[in-house]
């Protein structure tokens, strides 16, 4: 899974760096017209970031900000803490995810079109649902495994 | 009912002073059932995004060009060099006019009602640098911005220039550092607004007539009684009735104002530079456009236009 | 209707404080304004993934990317050996050359977190040997590293004009003095500081020494050196825009790295691009959903209300520009620098027009308050890398971190709320 993740979003990444390159080589030093590139850039660009936020879910890695953690002492506490934060995670995730989803059904039923190159948007688009279905299933399993090692913590 | 409506000039604009006219006349009419609040400086989004949250309700109304994402038929209202003059166009765009009628079906599937259409401008050409022979649509070697739309960017080569897509709002600073040297896209008020201090040279060479459109969604206006509804038909209707009587005479004084006031070179195009632009546009670009929009609707509508 | 934008703003406070990741604390701040406020959240996410789809922003993986890489290919020690060739037999001078080289990696990365994952783990046990209190020097390169996002390129620069519509070039520019201000200062403070420690200092070379050392050493340093100059001189000189920019400083990154350095290897190249693409993955996500709630306060027309009841209050731009500073102090120690732009330059933004404050200066205003951010704790990021890499606990790098931003960092903060010029020297030179 590691490997894999490496692989999908180094490639990502650099496509968007390519594809902007080609853009100035065209413009700056080809001085010929390129058209339907920009447009095209964009479709990998949503996934680099919602795959890039679903591995942040799956290591873990979220912008977080513990400012109630500071004053906790024992190990215990953490964890009950780490256990409400996931489980408001994923009430709300999970209502986002509705969104997400209503959105979805919206850009599969309008069928929206890139300008110059009529790539259906709809490629993108479905980018967040997916992501987020994942990122909430990563918080789920994050949640059990803190709900856990509360479990044998407390059986010690 | 209380409604949002989006434009996309500043606070401050000719249409955003004539907006909110406009909603005050509403408010009037309507003996205060209707109130429009206005969003100048596309705060609500840009015009694409607000074209779909005005589809499915978000937003209720706005005053903008058309969004062709939807619904690639729409690219038909800023076809190029299809009007050749002022009394052309008001009779394609104007009410009852086959551009007016078309765009309003193809809004209505949108779940959108058009009120009005609203002339802007033809659009002209920015350089901020000297013109290389502006008359003439061969090869000249100057870059110029062209917004993300086909039928700009296929008019912008057609005319001699090297298009390039960048994103408005790079637009700006990418011709004040020379990565581009122009832009093509908008008219002198636009250009005015968005690019005052990078026009140096203003080539007013009718690329395609700029309208916008009133906008509502229809779920919304219908949502409004009998009377409410008659009475906001009936202000769309003065405030686009209104705009064609000062229109023309509106570019004139923005095309005044780049001269006067920024010192920019207006050039000035004889008639046959402007036929022989015109010409090679609809030799080059209207078979490719035509055939995005679908061939024998295009031309049937064309045909309309053009008699 | 500023009720209901306190209570989601109270309920983003509190989800965060509670340790939820940031995409979510704004998800609940966008159900308090759904459920209770009864704001509309149809065509809500349609018009927030097609502000993702901004060019503009594709700029803030790109230099992230380049840093990451950068600060992996071993050109960071070339910078160091450069720059210690100057300084390095002065007294003091080693932490000097840690400020001067986290501006230099500044001006490649967009970042503020290269300077301490690129230079620390060279600098801060070479410091150490020295006679350096190794918090001491954590501290110092820590706070040297949020140069990145002062000294441009800088991913917060390019979030502050994107989300308030001000030229990104006129923005970079702003934090530039300032920036080198700070490192000024920094240099400064830590000559004083240096004369407690007991410290080994090399010999001082001879002018054909340290001549010779310079070339030799400075054809070494070159490309790592020719970089800010080809991002830079790219977007100035009207070759590139940032964003194009930013994937050229990757394309240049990646030959430097693997052939030049040979740091950079087939496993950490993708290391980089995942470490990249998920640090800026986490923040998209967030934008999304703070965008959303932005536009929310559009909506019921927050930000206008804001200023007047601010000016409700007190008119006095003295007093209100040291609130914000204030205000801005105590976001930064709890949320990351993205976040605090996202948040708050939307909502100040009217009322800094309306106290005659340029949006560029405010730009910087941000910037450095923002920056600073990421050493204030308790969410102290940069602080706390800094301390994973120089192995020291965070609690001892807390008290000389305390010195450094007191002395060196809050006088600059101030300067740029009063002087105006400090910030908008250099836009006006490029004509903004
Ligand atoms: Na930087
Ligand atoms: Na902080």
């Amino acid at each position: 899974m590691e490997k894999l993740t490496q692989y999908v979003l180094t490639a990502l990444i650099c496509s968007v760096a390519l594809g902007q390159f080609v853009q100035v080589i065209t413009r700056y030093v080809l001085q010929v017209p390129l058209m339907g590139l920009e447009e095209s850039i964009m479709f990998p660009t949503i996934w680099l970031y919602i795959l890039g936020a679903v591995n942040a879910s799956r290591e873990n890695t979220h912008i977080r900000a513990n400012v109630l953690e500071i004053f906790l002492k024992t190990e215990r506490q953490h964890t009950i803490l780490a256990i409400v934060g996931e489980l408001i995670s994923l009430a709300i995730g999970l209502w986002l995810l509705t969104w997400a989803w209503e959105f979805t059904t919206y850009s599969w039923r309008v069928w929206k079109e890139s300008p110059t190159l009529y790539i259906p948007t709809f490629w993108a688009d479905v980018a967040l649902v997916v992501g987020l279905a994942l990122m909430m299933a990563y918080t789920a399993s994050h949640l059990l495994a803190h709900v856990r090692s509360l479990k044998s913590g407390s059986a010690q | 009912a209380d409604f949002k409506m989006s434009h996309v000039r500043p606070q401050g604009a000719t249409i955003d002073v004539e907006l909110n006219a406009f909603s005050d006349t509403v408010k009037e009419a309507t003996g205060g059932d209707v109130n429009i609040k206005i969003f100048p400086a596309s705060a609500l989004g840009d015009y694409t995004a607000v074209q779909e949250r005005v589809s499915v309700g978000a937003v209720e109304m706005a005053t903008q060009p058309a969004a062709t994402a939807a619904d690639r038929k729409m690219q038909i209202a800023s076809f190029p060099y299809l009007a050749p003059n002022w009394e052309a166009a008001r009779k394609i765009y104007g009410p009852e006019g086959v551009l007016h009628d078309t765009m309003a079906d193809l809004f209505a599937k949108q779940g959108i009602t058009m009120l009005a259409a609203y002339p802007v401008y033809f659009g002209g050409i920015s350089l901020n640098t000297d013109p290389v022979h502006p008359g003439d649509p061969s090869p000249n070697g100057i870059k110029v911005r062209v917004p993300g739309i086909k039928s700009f960017q296929l008019t912008g080569e057609a005319l001699g220039y090297i298009p390039s897509p960048i994103p408005f709002s790079e637009a700006f600073t990418a011709i004040q550092t020379g990565v581009v040297d122009g832009v093509i896209g908008s008219g002198a008020e636009g250009y005015y607004a968005s690019f005052r201090d990078v026009t140096k040279t203003y080539i007013p060479a009718n690329t395609h007539f700029e309208v916008w459109f009133m906008i509502v969604n229809t779920e919304a206006f219908e949502s409004l009684d009998a009377e409410d509804q008659e009475a906001l038909k009936a202000a769309a209707i003065d405030f686009e009735t209104q705009r064609w009587t000062v229109a023309e005479e509106d570019q004139a004084k923005w095309e005044q104002r780049l001269a006067d006031e920024l010192g920019a070179n207006v050039v000035e195009l004889s008639d046959d530079e402007l036929a022989a632009m015109a010409g090679k546009v609809r030799e080059v670009v209207w078979p490719e456009v035509l055939e995005d929009v679908g061939q024998e609707w295009g031309q049937s509508i064309l045909d309309q236009a053009q008699n | 209707m500023t009720e209901i934008a306190l209570l989601a703003i109270a309920a983003l406070v509190l989800t965060l404080s509670l340790g939820v990741p940031l995409p979510w604390c704004f998800g609940a701040a966008l159900a308090v304004m759904y459920f209770i406020g009864d704001v509309t959240m149809k065509g809500m996410v349609l018009w927030g993934v097609q502000q993702l789809g901004n060019p503009v922003l594709l700029a803030i993986p790109l230099f992230v990317l380049a840093g990451t890489i950068m600060s992996e290919s071993g050109i960071a020690a070339a910078l160091l050996r450069f720059v210690n060739v100057f300084i390095g037999h002065v007294r003091g001078g080693l932490g000097v050359v840690a400020a001067v080289s986290c501006a230099i990696i500044g001006a490649i990365s967009g970042s503020g977190l290269t300077g301490v994952s690129a230079i620390g783990p060279l600098l801060i046990p070479e410091m150490a040997e020295r006679g350096y209190p190794r918090e001491y020097a954590t501290a110092l390169v820590a706070n040297s590293s949020i140069l990145g996002l002062l000294i441009p390129p800088s991913v917060t620069m390019i979030l502050y004009g994107w989300v308030t519509d001000t030229s990104i070039l006129a923005c970079f520019l702003a934090t530039l003095l300032p920036g080198l201000l700070i490192m000024f200062n920094f240099s400064v403070v830590n000559l004083w500081m240096s004369r407690r420690f007991n410290l080994v200092l090399d010999e001082k070379p001879s002018i054909s020494e340290l001549s010779v050392n310079a070339a030799r050493r400075g054809v070494h340093a070159f490309p790592a050196l020719l970089m800010p100059v080809i991002i830079l001189g790219g977007i100035y000189g009207g070759i590139v825009t940032p964003t194009e920019a930013a994937a050229i400083s990757v394309i240049y990154a990646v030959p430097v790295g693997f052939v030049i350095y040979r740091g950079l290897r087939w496993d950490n190249f993708l290391l980089a691009g995942k470490e990249a693409a998920t640090s800026v993955g986490a923040i998209m996500i967030m934008i999304l959903f703070s965008m959303i709630l932005g536009q929310m306060f559009v909506y019921e027309s927050i930000p206008q209300q804001l200023v007047s009841s601010i000016f409700g209050v007190t008119e006095n731009k003295v007093v209100l520009l040291i609130l914000i500073n204030i205000l801005l102090f105590l976001i930064g120690m709890v949320v990351n620098d993205a976040t605090a732009i996202l948040l708050v330059a939307p909502l100040l933004l009217p009322l800094m027009q309306a106290l005659d404050v340029s949006p560029i200066q405010f730009a910087a205003i941000m910037g450095v308050n923002t920056a600073m951010g990421g050493v204030t704790p308790p969410y102290a990021s940069i602080l706390y890398l800094g301390a994973r890499v120089g192995k020291v606990k965070v609690t001892k790098v807390i008290p000389p971190a305390m010195i450094l931003i007191l002395i060196g960092y809050v006088p600059v903060v101030f300067l740029t709320s009063f002087w105006p010029d400090l910030s908008l020297y250099l836009p006006r030179l490029f004509g903004y």
